[in-house]
């Protein structure tokens, strides 16, 4: 378990002070996965320094399992290699002067282990990663992919309390990359370990998640599991950060319990709201993913307009419509019409179009 | 396209003409004229050794450019115990220093570059300031300090423990000492380097797995800058090889003869010994060139180990916790002993008309005497600063000139001969300093060209001194620089010679910055050419100390140097100004 609380983190620099992390608070539940997610320089790298020990919070307090690693306010900081913790790096920092065997041998150093103990615990970590066929091997000449488990081996042989994932998929190639992240997964479930993961990937955060935190300018704005984080986001930051969306604006006519309608230069349009906070006169956007709308005009709501640009990508038909003044960017069924010019109409039921307030 | 041979007789006329008048020919031209030039200085300085130590007859004989052979001197040389003494002594002393030297200079360059300690950037720059001081200057102020009767150390040492002449500089491990010390700095500059292109989540990465700093020290860091480590130790043994100022000043009163004192005082005494001087020349050189190819080899091999490094590399430091402060006190202890004490050493025997160890009555008897005195006699002080002014901002100029066109031709065309370029312009590094200022003394007693005893004497042999140096700076600029930017110029229809000022000087210009300043500060307080070339009309400031020592003017010496000291920082800081102000702009 690790709980984070009001955690910041600010630099000095010569004219003023920047808050890289800004009051961060969450908790990971033992053997869950944790991601933060983020565009750069959002502060999730630093929160996840500072849980390693590998940077100095400047206010919060930081616990991992029953101990308190980090108290700012009674002057209580950990340092790194005593907090039983593992990391993996985003440049693997395989260590080039060793073997395979001797990077994830390594960690077990300064233990009382007997040496058998420490062969034998090494190799089920290489067997773990499916490695040990590569012990002997000097580590530099691996792959990419080869090396990041070596990295995955040397941060669990040890039994940490929790996994740290530093962007660990950002340096291998698109393909190995989603291999590697099912795998990651795989592995995390049938480890049990607790761990935070930090990427800037959604399509990864989503994939190997139980929670998601998104974080923005050092501040957490949304915490949930994946499904619920892309079907329902709560601010539009969120919507379009995770997964492409359609936004429309408009201004709240009616709210009806979850279901609220929209004036839009469309005309009225039905959408969910399942927060039930805003109120009539809002604005808003209503935001709907480019799968969601369809050109068969069975939904609820229709927007009308023009095929604009059309490419055929196998499973669907990835579409602009131009309606008015926005352009719906939308993956309609294989059989939808490709002619640019031709008019067409959207549909999409309320539950898909999710309502935001605009701020 | 001048390659092409043109047909009929007068389109080949034409095109011979346009070859020679375009500007890509004007190219060939001046790559002509750098092979001959640097034949001129390297190869012929290394042949003169070469030649001398195979003849038994001297420059100047008739017999001396006969084709008659002998190994007389070297038969003579190897025979006696004094050659045998002087290698064992150059080995013994060299190992010694670059031990003690790394040993202090990787600590430093650790705390400062890979560490949080407080105060550390303090700590790198006066240590790297540090350079400017002649080193003729340090060690002399090192003798004050701990040589038997008058070093203050034993001053102190005998009021504190009433034991006389504690500590004795003139031995094998004060030399040892004093020459260590000198280059910290430049055991720093060479592992800071190292340390700074190291990817620091290997260092994190071992913390995460439990490791404390100093298992990660030992077990990570270490072993990671080995192999820049070896050839910085291998740099460092080169230059003790040749040092001189050490060996020359605590040498003789030691009992201990190294190469290169052997070789100066053979050839600066009369009669002078020109076979057995060539013979030990020869000795140091070879020997200077087998660490070089080590040396090379080394470096080669060490890039397997520096280009692991991932793509969010950013340069993290250690934190070292409450041991911060033990390695800043360490740190800032070690940087006033390194620049500190020989330079206040020397500022306080300098007001003082007659020496005293610190005392009230020395502090009392403090006047300016020395200082005037040296500015009522320009024909000592003042004429050999002008002269070491100007060789150090000649020299700079006129290496830095060479240098880039060199590094130019090497880096950046494809024209035949270039390889060669690169090898003579860096070869020079092989021929120790003594040895250089030997060939070059040699060389012009032997040609009617009438230098002896002028500046330009001089600005030869630093030219090929400091090519090498100079060469490294820009060619790792020029390197930078990609090639579509020239490119792109000559597609334009831009001529070369206009390419070469206006794409390729204003680019360069952080690392000509930087070989200009190395070059300008190392020829200003340069000793042994300077000595070994030295009449009365062409001496440097370097060569005036060592005089003044000779006659034991301590004070005025220590006078001298804190000018020299003002008069450097006062050059370095106007030049930095007017480079920065006047130099040629980035053209952004």
């Amino acid at each position: 378990m690790i709980r984070v609380e009001n955690l910041r983190k600010s630099f000095e620099t010569k004219s003023e002070t920047v808050h890289a992390i800004d009051g961060v608070s969450f908790e990971v539940a033992a053997g869950e996965m944790v991601t933060l997610l983020g565009p750069s320089g959002c502060g999730k790298t630093t929160t996840l320094r500072c849980v390693a020990g590998l940077e100095r919070p400047t206010g919060g307090r930081i616990v991992v399992g029953d101990q308190a690693v980090v108290n700012v306010e009674k002057g209580v900081f950990v340092p790194a290699h005593l907090r039983h913790l593992g990391m993996v790096f985003q440049s693997y920092a395989i260590w080039p002067h060793m073997t395979v065997f001797e990077n994830v041998a390594y960690a077990l150093e300064g233990r009382k282990i007997s040496k058998a103990d420490a062969r034998k615990l090494t190799m089920e970590a290489l067997e773990t990663v499916q490695l040990a066929g590569h012990a002997d091997r000097p580590a530099p000449r691996l792959s990419g992919g080869q090396q990041q488990r070596v990295a995955i081996a040397r941060a669990i042989v040890g039994k940490p309390q929790a996994l740290l994932f530093d962007e660990p998929l950002s340096n291998l190639d698109a393909k190995l990359r989603v291999e590697m992240r099912t795998e990651l997964r795989r592995l995390q479930k049938q480890i049990g370990l607790t761990s935070i993961y930090v990427t800037h990937d959604q399509a990864e955060a989503l994939a190997i998640s139980d929670w998601i935190i998104v974080m923005k300018d050092g501040k957490i704005v949304e915490y949930g599991r994946p499904t619920q984080i892309y079907r329902y986001p709560a601010n539009a930051f969120t919507a379009q950060f995770i997964g492409s969306t359609n936004l429309i604006p408009g201004a709240v006519r009616s709210v009806d319990g979850e279901h609220v309608g929209v004036d839009t230069a469309y005309g009225v349009l039905v959408g969910i709201d399942k927060t039930k906070r805003v109120r009539n006169g809002d604005k808003v956007w209503l935001s709907i993913r480019p799968e969601d709308l369809a050109s068969d005009a069975a939904g609820v709501n229709r927007i009308d307009g023009h095929l604009d640009f059309a490419i055929f990508a196998g499973a669907a038909v990835e579409a602009e419509v131009a309606c008015g003044d926005l352009k719906m960017f939308c993956l309609l069924g294989r059989d939808a019409p490709m002619t640019p010019g031709e008019p067409i109409s959207l549909s999409f039921g309320p539950d898909v179009a999710v309502v935001l307030p605009q701020d | 396209m001048s390659e092409q041979t043109a047909g009929a007789g007068p389109s080949r006329l034409k095109t011979f003409v346009t070859a020679w008048t375009t500007g890509w020919d004007w190219r060939r031209l001046i790559l002509v004229a750098l092979v001959l030039m640097l034949v001129y200085q390297v190869v012929v300085p290394f042949g003169m050794i070469a030649w001398t130590s195979f003849k038994t007859a001297r420059p100047g004989d008739a017999s001396f450019l006969d084709l008659d052979f002998t190994l007389a001197n070297y038969v003579r040389a190897f025979g006696t115990p004094r050659f045998w003494s002087a290698t064992w002594s150059t080995l013994a002393f060299s190992t010694a220093s670059t031990f003690v030297a790394f040993t202090i200079g990787a600590f430093l360059a650790w705390v400062i570059e890979r560490t949080n300690t407080p105060l550390a950037r303090l700590v790198g720059i006066l240590l790297v300031g540090r350079i400017i001081i002649p080193g003729i200057l340090i060690t002399i102020s090192w003798i004050l300090i701990a040589s038997p009767n008058i070093g203050l150390l034993n001053h102190l040492g005998l009021w504190l423990t009433g034991v006389r002449n504690i500590f004795n500089v003139y031995s094998f491990w004060g030399m040892v000492w004093v020459h260590s010390i000198e280059m910290v700095p430049l055991t720093y500059l060479l592992l800071a380097a190292a340390f700074q292109a190291m990817d620091p989540s290997l260092e994190e990465a071992s913390t995460m797995t439990g490791a404390g700093v100093w298992r990660t020290l030992r077990r990570i860091s270490m072993p990671l800058a080995l192999p820049a480590a070896g050839a910085a130790v291998l740099l460092l043994f080169i230059t003790t090889i040749e040092t001189f100022e050490v060996p020359l000043l605590m040498g003789g009163r030691a009992g201990i003869r190294v190469y290169a004192t052997e070789i100066f005082f053979n050839t600066s005494r009369t009669p002078t010994d020109w076979g057995i001087s060539a013979t030990y020349a020869m000795a140091m050189t070879v020997m200077s060139i087998i660490l070089l190819v080590v040396y090379f080899r080394l470096i080669r091999h060490s890039e397997r180990y520096q280009t692991i490094t991932g793509k969010g590399y950013r340069p993290r430091r250690i934190d070292l916790g409450r041991w911060r402060y033990v390695t800043s006190a360490l740190s800032l202890l070690m940087v006033f002993i390194i620049t500190g004490v020989p330079f206040l050493m020397m500022l306080y025997v300098s007001f003082l008309p007659v020496y005293l160890p610190p005392s009230m009555r020395a502090f009392q008897s403090m006047s300016l005497v020395n200082y005037t005195a040296m500015l009522e006699d320009p024909a000592e002080a003042l004429i050999p600063m002008w002269n070491s002014t100007l060789l150090g901002l000649g020299t700079a100029t006129v290496v830095v000139l060479v240098v880039s066109a060199i590094a130019y031709f090497v880096h950046k065309t494809k024209i035949p001969g270039r390889k060669a370029l690169d090898f003579l312009a860096f070869s020079s590094i092989a021929l120790p300093s003594v040895v250089l200022g030997a060939a070059f003394l040699w060389f012009y007693l032997l040609v009617p060209i009438p230098v002896i005893g002028t500046l330009t004497i001089i600005g030869l042999a630093y030219l090929t001194k400091y090519m090498p140096f100079a060469l490294r700076f820009v060619s790792s600029s020029m390197v930078q620089i990609h090639s579509e930017l020239e490119e792109a110029a000559q597609v334009a229809g831009v001529p070369w010679r206009k390419n070469f000022f206006r794409i390729f000087l204003p680019l360069l210009k952080p690392g000509l910055l930087a070989a200009w300043f190395w070059v300008m500060v190392h020829a200003y307080r340069e000793l042994t050419v300077a000595l070994m070339l030295a009449r009365s009309q062409n001496r440097t400031a370097s060569v005036v100390i060592y005089y003044l020592w000779e006659n034991g003017s301590f004070m005025q010496l220590s006078a001298f140097g804190v000018l020299i000291f003002i008069l450097l920082i006062a050059l370095v800081t106007a030049s930095h100004f007017i480079s920065k102000r006047y130099g040629v702009k980035e053209q952004y």
